[in-house]
This record gives structure tokens, sequence and C-alpha cells, in this order.
């Protein structure tokens, strides 16, 4: 739509002439900035090592038995990571030898480096595996490597490797041709009935991307308990055990399962020492006495938790750290969330502070090296992934309240500095989430609204009783009660994740911590657009983009709503079908080929039943899911056509498709260089359609509590959340809704024509999924969270409502207190998730012209933080036009 | 007042979420329709009593299609090339129910400016934004001038207070005290504006006598049992002297209430002008500054009252 809003709907209070800087002002700790002022000057960087280790064992242990194989892989390449220290560091270690490293993984997918040959990536194109990657962009700015320069290359317009690594990378990218998860699992999902459709679903780019070897893991949360309350040499005590109860007897997987995690952690305790060894020698050649005790401190850590359980606060954090890090190496994984850590940690952080070991100062400095370490994660996925989806975020999801297992509040001291230094240190990890309960203590809330009154993003708020009752409906088959439910929390963006307690002992007191007990989410069919569906409908199963028919002929005539209705439902239950199945093929060749050794090993209850993930080790297991985007584009779509087409007849669906073709008369986003609505210009011929365009921008638009189409809203709701339970998982267990755009909406809008809802061509679809499109919602926050909540969002994994509000809304005590007032009142109406941008839009479009000014600027991105530069400019066009409630 | 609920009047906006207005937060009800005429009202759109066609000359395309839209003849254009512009007869537009012109708009350089409503529509309206405004919140009516159509406000303002919703206004004062006497029972809460004490420089501020408004202050002191709180936009060079201050606070003070609210003067609504027909006849668009703020609340707090800025009045 355009800004009409923006000219008359306030009154008298356009924004200050002068853009309004956010409230709260904090520093950093000397050390953390320094930390920050270096990460700020390292770009994201791949270095070979491992995955040249990896490979090279990987050859030489040819015809072993594959679990072992990938053991021994992992160990060769923790073993040979060279170890970087950085001067002032409290917590060290990170997934590469560089500050922002991170490297492929061929055994998932090696089509992506082969891309440099040109051959190579021209069937890949062809076989449509690669066609999302065509229409994303990642930010210009940053720590992105966008374009080559001196010795080093371009890879993906985001990472940079050196030029003597590049044959090393095309030699080990080689060994992998045939072999990897992608061209097994390619191999073989085509023997899926119907296997064609899925490959036009893929090239129309109404399916995103295949999860099976782009992103195996993730979209889950973590579980640090065996490495905090064993030590790694009590880990595999505890797989000797086994191994010596099951050698020889029935079940011998368990055998290689036991065997494979101690190779695994062997490998993992060298690395440790390795860094230990790397922290005595910068000790011999440091002068500064200071620097050379911290060395030294360091080398201790190491060397005892290389061994044994944490003695400290200290020793457990960099630890919970190093296992952290260690699954991130195991696979290419987005969105593996640290879960509850201030509830974790909190045992170890008491005994410290009543001992007088530790202190708020020591406290709050760690903390910010803990969110310096977790920013520096990054994350080598494809391009289509790292921008399209993710905009290079890696969505380590921090939560803090929520209950604790006895059901009272589970808010506690540390979280509050936790969020202290979130305000203090504002980086995009770990991003914070706050489960909202009534029980929460108010002076935490209230600590919760300062930080997001800071302006970075986080935390978001999240309904902790709406969650449960979804984990309950849909793990409650699977065993999980009441108690267990309190355990979960957010993995990944936005993905409710089960959890359990687990008794973590210390001087013989019993703490229940939660932590992750279920593997990746998000690993069902990944993100379905739905206004690309609509148009096949109204197109009887045509792409008119690129001509190509992609589902059969519905027959339907299309002469009722409800005929138009179950055209979409057959055509989107057709694209969930083929998508389920050749999705299972594929992560069925992940679990064979590339098995989860160090998640499996952290997960309840893999190490007691001595099975991996894969092989349903922990303890719930119905985790796939079906994505959706677009949800508000369809929603007001259906809304214009029932209305203009169907009741008032203003126009005939066939008027329609004319106006979805051309475009209303407008020219196309591609042409105008942008992607937000605001920017697109009419063309000669606008005036054929000004009347078709101006109505169908007229008809019922969500987020203004308008039953006429919320009623659709939960009519699509209702329908989407209950019918994913017919589909079965690779695990057979029922899938469910899972409603996070992420950054999907601008690359699918891009390859999607007009709707029918006035919405351009070409240009970004609405994002969340319960938001309103940007600039319709004309009635305030309040008719928006009435719209929002028109459904029961516990039918769903998430749902997700982007706010974005002008600092002076929320000014001052009184401010603060009524910001609480509504994000209260939006939770008591069941609403799951809200989140806010504190920020001016002009702040934002100076960001955009000058971006090196605005390094450190924090914007919230459907559902996660990031720095405004290094954002796609579809998603930065897209955030400046979404609704401004402001007011002086 | 039979049946309050088929009571009508004019709004031009519902606003909910707002934290200035009144305790907690709110939802704003925007009433058409204002005796004064502020050199910087921030609100044009609210100042005639009817609806209105609002116009945003830089999104016009001249297609002229609202010329033939027209069932009035009410739209004209004027001038040539760079100076074009669209006139409206708005007399003709207050009869005007359809508002074909705003639909025969592409580019919505047309909108319709306010709108009929009764109050059981409008409290309908109200009671969805109930379950957001937590315990102290409530309503409040601006405007335009909620006094200005009485009968509207009486029956909104009733119908509120006895579904136990918390009820405030804000107005200029410058109606005859019936109008607001009458609403008086149902009110829990009054913004009062004083723009200036001196009755030429008032009429020259906002092209009407204080002597109303003056008595209707007293009236309301005396006899409200409410929270009433005076409102100053302090204009700097307009009604920032000490002469001026002075005696804003002995009035205030001489009425038996000693709370004021001084808010800064903007020149955002501005733009809107133009959408309205009006024009902008404030020289310099400065905003008050922060120092003269401070200033005026240190010499209104020394003249012994309790005296906030911007949107610090404790609620």
């Amino acid at each position: 739509m355009d800004n009409f809003s923006e000219s008359i709907n306030y009154y008298g209070h356009k924004p200050e002439e002068q853009v309004e800087d956010r409230e709260k002002k904090l520093r950093p700790t000397e050390r953390a900035n320094n930390a920050r002022e270096l990460y700020f000057s390292a770009k994201s960087s791949i270095s070979m090592e491992f995955p040249y280790w990896y490979t090279r064992r990987w050859e030489e242990l040819e015809g072993d038995v594959t679990i072992i194989r990938r053991a021994e892989s992992l160990k060769a390449g923790f073993e040979h990571l060279t170890p970087v220290i950085y001067p002032g560091e409290l917590l060290t270690m990170g997934k590469a030898c560089y500050l922002r490293g991170s490297y492929p993984m061929p055994w998932l997918s090696e089509a992506f480096f082969m891309a440099a040959e040109d051959k190579l990536y021209k069937e890949a194109l062809e076989s449509g595996k690669l066609t999302a990657d065509t229409f994303t962009t990642v930010g210009k700015g940053g720590g992105n490597v966008t374009k080559s320069v001196g010795n080093v290359i371009s890879i993906a317009g985001k990472f940079g490797l050196r030029v003597e690594e590049m044959p090393v990378m095309l030699e080990v990218a080689k060994k992998w041709k045939d072999r990897s998860v992608d061209d097994i699992g390619h191999k073989y999902e085509q023997l899926v009935p119907g296997y064609k459709e899925k490959e036009a679903i893929m090239r129309s780019v109404i399916c995103m991307f295949d999860s099976g070897y782009t992103l195996p893991q993730g979209r889950e949360v973590i579980n640090y308990y065996y490495p905090l309350q064993y030590g790694i040499d009590g880990i595999i005590s505890i797989c000797e055990e086994g191994m010596n109860e099951v050698a020889g007897y029935p079940e011998m997987d368990r055998l290689y399962f036991y065997k494979s995690v101690i190779i695994m952690l062997q490998g993992i305790r060298s690395w440790i020492r390795n860094y230990a060894a790397e922290a005595r020698f910068m000790a011999s050649i440091e002068q500064d006495e200071k620097q050379k005790s911290e060395y030294l401190e360091m080398g201790l850590r190491l060397d005892h938790i290389s061994s044994n359980p944490p003695r400290d606060f200290h020793d457990a954090l960099q630890l919970l750290w190093i296992f952290h890090v260690g699954v991130l190496n195991e696979d290419a994984i987005s969105g593996l969330s640290p879960g509850r850590v201030g509830q974790v940690l909190y045992p170890f952080w008491k005994r410290d502070m009543d001992k007088g070991f530790m202190d708020r100062e020591k406290t709050i400095e760690l903390l910010e090296c803990m969110r310096i370490k977790f920013t520096e994660i990054d994350c080598f996925a494809s391009m289509g992934v790292v921008g399209g989806v993710l905009s290079g975020n890696t969505f380590n999801n921090l939560c803090i309240g929520g209950l604790k297992k006895d059901g009272t509040s589970a808010a506690n001291e540390l979280e509050m500095l936790i969020l202290e230094t979130g305000i203090s240190c504002e980086t995009p990890q770990p991003t914070l989430s706050v489960l909202y309960d009534e029980k929460s203590p108010e002076e935490f809330l209230l600590k919760g609204i300062e930080c997001t009154k800071a302006g970075a993003g986080y935390p978001a708020w999240v309904n902790n009783q709406v969650a449960m009752e979804f984990l309950l409906n849909n793990y409650g088959h699977e065993g999980m009660q009441l108690e267990e439910a309190r355990a979960w929390a957010i993995g990944g963006c936005l993905e409710s994740s089960p959890g359990s307690w687990m008794p973590l002992n210390l001087d013989g007191e019993i703490h229940w911590i939660p932590g992750g007990s279920a593997p990746a989410t998000s690993v069902g069919v990944h993100f379905l657009s739905l206004p690309k569906i609509l148009e096949t409908v109204i197109f009887d199963g045509m792409d008119m983009r690129s001509g190509e028919r992609i589902f059969p002929s519905h027959g339907y005539k299309l002469e009722t709503f409800e005929e138009l209705w179950q055209g979409f439902q057959d055509y989107f239950s057709r694209a969930v079908h083929v998508l389920t199945l050749t999705n299972n093929i594929q992560h069925d060749a992940w679990r064979k080929i590339s098995p989860s050794l160090v998640n499996s090993m952290l997960k309840p209850d893999c190490l007691e039943v001595g099975r991996d993930i894969g092989q349903q080790g922990s303890r719930f297991n119905t985790t796939f899911n079906v994505e959706s985007c677009g949800n508000t584009t369809l929603v007001n779509s259906l809304a214009s056509l029932k209305k203009n087409v169907y009741e008032e007849k203003n126009f005939s669906l066939e008027a329609y498709r004319k106006a979805i073709l051309e475009n209303f008369g407008y020219h196309t986003a591609q042409e105008t260089g942008s992607y937000s609505l605001v920017d697109q210009k009419p063309a000669e011929h606008y005036s054929e359609y000004r009347k078709i365009h101006r109505m169908s921008l007229d008809a019922p638009k969500f987020g203004n509590d308008d039953p006429y189409v919320d009623s659709i809203f939960k009519l699509w709701e209702d329908w989407f959340c209950e019918m994913t339970h017919n589909y079965r998982s690779l695990y057979d267990q029922p899938m469910y809704a899972c409603q996070i755009s992420v950054s999907t909406h601008g690359p699918m809008g891009a390859v999607t024509l007009a709707t029918p809802d006035g919405r351009l061509s070409g240009t970004t679809f609405s994002d969340g999924s319960v938001s309103a499109y940007p600039g319709t919602d004309k009635h305030g926050p309040y008719a928006l969270f009435s719209s929002a909540t028109c459904w029961n969002h516990s039918q769903s994994q998430n749902s997700q409502l982007n706010m974005k509000i002008h600092p002076s809304v929320v000014k001052g005590r009184e401010g603060s207190r009524k910001f609480l007032e509504l994000i209260r009142a939006y939770m008591r109406k069941g609403g799951f998730h809200v989140q806010f941008n504190i920020v001016d839009s002009r702040m934002l479009k100076q960001a955009q012209e000058d971006p090196d000014k605005f390094r450190s600027l924090l914007v919230r991105v459907a559902g996660f933080t990031q720095y405004w530069v290094e954002l796609g400019k579809q998603i930065q066009d897209e955030v400046i036009a979404r609704t401004e409630y402001e007011e002086l | 007042m039979d049946k309050p609920e088929l009571t009508g009047g004019y709004i031009f906006d519902i606003q909910g979420f707002s934290v200035h207005d009144g305790p907690g937060c709110r939802t704003l009800i925007f009433l058409k329709g204002c005796p004064l005429r502020c050199l910087w009202c921030s609100n044009p759109e609210g100042i005639r009593p009817y609806p209105e066609p609002l116009y945003n000359e830089s999104k016009c395309l001249f297609d002229l299609f609202c010329l033939d839209a027209c069932q009035f003849n009410a739209i004209t254009l004027e001038g040539e090339n760079e100076l074009r512009r669209l006139e409206f007869e708005r007399e003709k537009c207050s009869k005007c129910s359809t508002y074909d012109c705003e639909k025969a708009c592409l580019t919505r350089a047309l909108a319709k400016g306010g709108s009929f409503i009764t109050v059981g529509s409008l409290y309908s309206k109200i009671r969805h934004d109930r379950q957001y405004w937590g315990d102290k919140g409530g309503i409040t009516l601006t405007g335009g001038e909620p006094f200005a159509q009485p009968e509207f406000t009486l029956a909104l303002l009733k119908t509120c207070f006895e579904a136990l919703i918390h009820t405030a206004v804000e107005t200029c004062g410058d109606v005859p005290w019936i109008s607001i006497e009458r609403s008086l029972p149902w009110l829990e809460w009054i913004f009062f504006d004083l723009k200036h004490m001196d009755e030429t420089a008032h009429k020259k501020l906002t092209a009407s006598s204080n002597r109303l408004i003056l008595e209707n202050a007293r009236r309301i002191a005396d006899s409200f049992n409410g929270r009433l709180i005076f409102r100053l936009p302090l204009v700097p060079g307009l009604n920032d002297s000490e002469e001026n201050i002075r005696s804003t606070a002995d009035f205030i003070l001489s009425t038996g209430r000693d709370e004021l609210n001084i808010l800064p003067v903007h020149h955002l609504g501005r733009e809107k002008y133009l959408l309205s027909g009006f024009t902008y006849k404030l020289p310099g668009f400065e905003m008050t500054s922060r120092d003269k703020l401070l200033e005026a609340r240190n010499r209104f707090s020394e003249l012994g009252l309790r005296c906030y800025l911007g949107s610090e009045t404790p609620f």
C-alpha cells in the first residue's frame, strides 16, 4: 500500500526533525568493548582445516562402520583446528581459526562450492536446487565479504576464502560428489511418486529449500547437562559401561554408538588441550603481567575441564561454550539455542557468589564476553539459506523467565544480569526471549522492558502458557506431562521446543536444570509460499511468471468463494504431501551418512538408550513441521476476492487474472529496484487498472479488528494447524504447523506476481505470521492485537507479531509501565509472541544511505536481531515501511 | 436523551495505545469541530464541525477522475502547470455521504476527514479496547473540542462511565457552561487549556476571547470532583512572558487547584494545514526548547504550582 497513514493518521505528531535516540545508554566493560571492536573489524572467513582433515580421515576408513567413520572424521577435524586466543578473552575457542570463522561441510552438500565450476553449477540450477539463490541479496556492509579483494575470494557474497585454499576446497568437494547427503538424498527422493511436481514446486519457489542437507540440525535447544555434571571423562566412563553391557549382544548398534561418542570426545578433549597449550605459549611470550596471568589461568582452566566437571561458574560457562561450538562443528546448523542458560548456570553462580568467589562486576564481564562469543558464530550454508532465510543470523536464542519444575517462577538474579548485559553490550547474539508467565515477578518483567526499550530488538516476549499447551498437545503421546512441559524453551528463531529437567548434583544437593530433549525442529516442509500457491489456484496450476505448469488442473470453475478455498486446500495439500515424502528421504540420507554425535551425546536420553538422535535416541521426537510464509498476504487476497468477485461482483475473476498479469498497471519491483510497495511506480497503462487496484487496496485488511477478514484468517489457521497432523515424519510422528517467515517473505515475494489484495509483483509479503501488511493496520496496536488473536495460538508451534514503536511512545518511567501493560494485554489475550523495533524510521533511512556510520545499529527483523548493515535491501525496505506507532 | 446509544456525532479518529493523555493506556477519540483558531493548532482537520475532504497535493496525479466522480461539483482545478491544485467547496462536501471522489482517487491523495457515528457503534469499538488498557486506563475525548458536540459527548461519557470505564476529556473551555456542566457527573478527569490570560492577546492567538473560558475554568474547579489539570501550550514569544506566567499561576491558584501541565508547541501539524485547505500562520518553525520549558516550569513551581512538562504528568 502507500504511506497514506503517514500523512494523516496521527494527530499533530509527526516525528521531530531531529532523530530521536534510544533512551537507555549503558557502556560495555572495557574488555567486552575491545572484543566487540575486534569483532567489527573481522570478516566472515572460511578455513578449510576442519573439512580437509575430516574428509581425509573419512577416505582412510573406507569400509568401516559409518558411525565410527563419522566419529573418527570429527575427531580428526577437532584435533587439527589451529588454536587462536585473543588478548583479553575470558572465554576462548571458536568454530575455526578465524574470529568469524566457519567452513563448508561438503559431506552435507558439495554442490555449493562446486558452483565455481560452471558446468556443475548449471546442472544444479537445472535440477531446481539453487533457484532461491538467484533471488536473494545479502546486505552489502559489515563483516560480509561481498567482493573478491586481493588474495581473498568472495564466496556466496558473504564469506572470504584465501586464494591458496581454493584448490583444497575444490579437491575436498570432489571427494564428496555423489556421496554427500545432498546427492544421496537427491538420488533417492526421485523415487517418490510425483517427484517431478516437487521439482516444479522448488523451481517456482513455492517452497524455499530442502532442510535435509542445508541445515539438518538446529531450531532446537541444546542440553549442557552431561558435561556440566560428569565432565568429559565421566561421559566416557558412561559410554564404556554401556559398551560392556551390549558388546556381543543383539541390538549391536548401541555398541557402535557408544564407541563413536568416545572417539568423538577424545577429539574434543585434544582440541581443548591444544588450546590449553596455546594459552601457556601465549603466557610465555607475554610481557604484560596481568595478561600473562590470565593466559596461565586460562591454560589451567582448559586443562581441568578437558577431563573433569567444572569447579566454578567460569569453568561451567567455558565448558558450555565448548560444547556449543562442538555441536555447531558437526553439521551446518542455524538456531542452536542455548536455552535457559541463566537457570542452568544459576547453581554454579550462586555457589560462587555465596562463597565470595564471584561478584556482580565480574559476572557482567563474563556475560558480556559470552555475548561476543555467540555473536562470532557464523554459519556456512548456501546463499539462499544464508541471505534469504537467515539474513546472516544464527539464532542462538537465550530464554529467561518461565517456570521451574515445581511450577513456581523460574526468573532469577543471574537472568537480571543477562538482561543488564543485553543492554550494556548490544550484540545480535544471543538474542533474548522472555518466557512471560503471569507468575513472573514484576521487577523481572520491568527489567525486560528496560532492555526492550534499549532498542537492540530483544528481548522478544513469548507466552509461556500458550507454548506449554502446544507442547502438551503435541508431545503428550510421547509421554510429556505438565511438569516436563515447563522445561521448554525457544529453539532457534521462534520454535517452541520440548525440554526436560535434569538433576544437577552440586555438593550433594540436587538442582533441577532445564535443557532441550528433542532433535531439530523446522526440519519438515521448509517455508511454503501461500500467496504463490493462491496464484497457481487462480491460474489453474500454472506458474505464470515462468509459464511452467506446477500442479495438474484443479478442475474447479472457481465460481464461488468456497470453490476457490477448496482449490487452495487441494494445491496446498499436494505440496505438503510430496515435500513431506522427499524431505523424509533427505533426512534419512542425513541420519545414515552423517549421524549426529556431539548433539546426540548431549540430548537426553541418547546416552541411556545408546542411540543417536537419528535413531530416536532423544526423549521426544515429534519435531517435524510445516512452515508457512505470507499468511497475511494470502488472507488479504482471499478477502479481496471474496468481496470484489464473489459478493459484490465488482469484477470478474478474469479481470483479476488480467490485472495480476499486468501488475495492476505498475512497473515491476525489479524495474524500480526497491522491494517496498511505497516505492512502486505506475506505468502508462495504469488507468485501465486503477479501479480494480484501488478496490483491491480498499478491501478489508487483516490487523484492523475487522471480522470480515479476521474470519478468513481463522478459517486458514484452523484448517492449516489441523491438516498438518495428517502427515507423518521420518520418525513416524504427526507433523504440526510452524508460522514464522524469518526472512523468506522477501525472496518469495520477489518471484510472486501481484496479489488480489493490491500488493504489486515482486514486492515483499507480509512478515511474521500475524503481523499486518505494512501500512494497512490503520487502527493502532489494539486493533492489531484483536485481529492477531482471532484464533487459538496454541494450535501452532508459534505465531509471530512484529511491531515498530517510536522511542517517544515509551519514554520515561510512565512509558515503561505502560509498555508492560501493552505486552501483558497481548499475552492475556493468548498472543504467543510479540517483538518490537524501538527505532525511528528516519534513522533507518540514514543508515541505508550511510551504512558505515551505523555499523552497530541493531534492528529486529522477523524473529531475530541483526546489524542493520548486514541485512539484504529487501528486508531493509520492508522494516522502514512497517507501521510505526508514534506520538510525542 | 432517551436512547443515548442512538445519539450521534462527528469524529475524525480513534487511537488506541495512547500513553500521554490520562492515567494508564488509553483510547483517544477525536471529535470534530472547534470554536478556537489557535495559530499553532496541530489538528487542523478537527476544526470544522463536519466531514471534509483532505487533499494531499503531493500525491495528486491530476488525472481529474475525482472531478467526474463528484456529484455536487464541489471540486475545481485551479492554477496551471506547477501551481495547479484542486480546490474544494467544503460546504458542499459537508452534505455528501458517498465520497465518490475518494473512491475514484488512485493514489489516495484524497481522503475523507471525519465521519458520523452513533454512541452505540462507537461504544462497541471502545469495548474491544478495554482488555488492553490495564488497571488504570480508559478513554479520553479530544479533538477538536469535545464539548462543541455536547449531546454526543454527554451520551458517550455517560455510557462509558456506567460501564466502569475511566473517562477523561481534553477541552479548550470555550463553550456554553451548560454544555460542560451536564457532562461533569460522568467525568473523572479533565485537561483544561489556558492559552493566554490577557484577553486581547488571547484573541490574537486564538481568534476568540478568553472570558468564557476563564469563567468555565472557575466553575469546573468549584463543582468538579475529579482531577483537573490545566494545560499551557507554551509558544515562545507569544505566551511565555513573565507577566503571563505570573497571571496564569495566580489564576490557577485562585480557583483552588494547583496542577499545570506545560506542553511544548511543535509545528508538526503544519503539513496537515494544506490537507484541510488552511494556511499555517505561525511564523518560524521552532519547537519550544527544553531550556525554555524548564525555565517556565521552575517559575511556576516558585509560584506554588505543581507543574509537569510534556508527558511527565504523574497519573
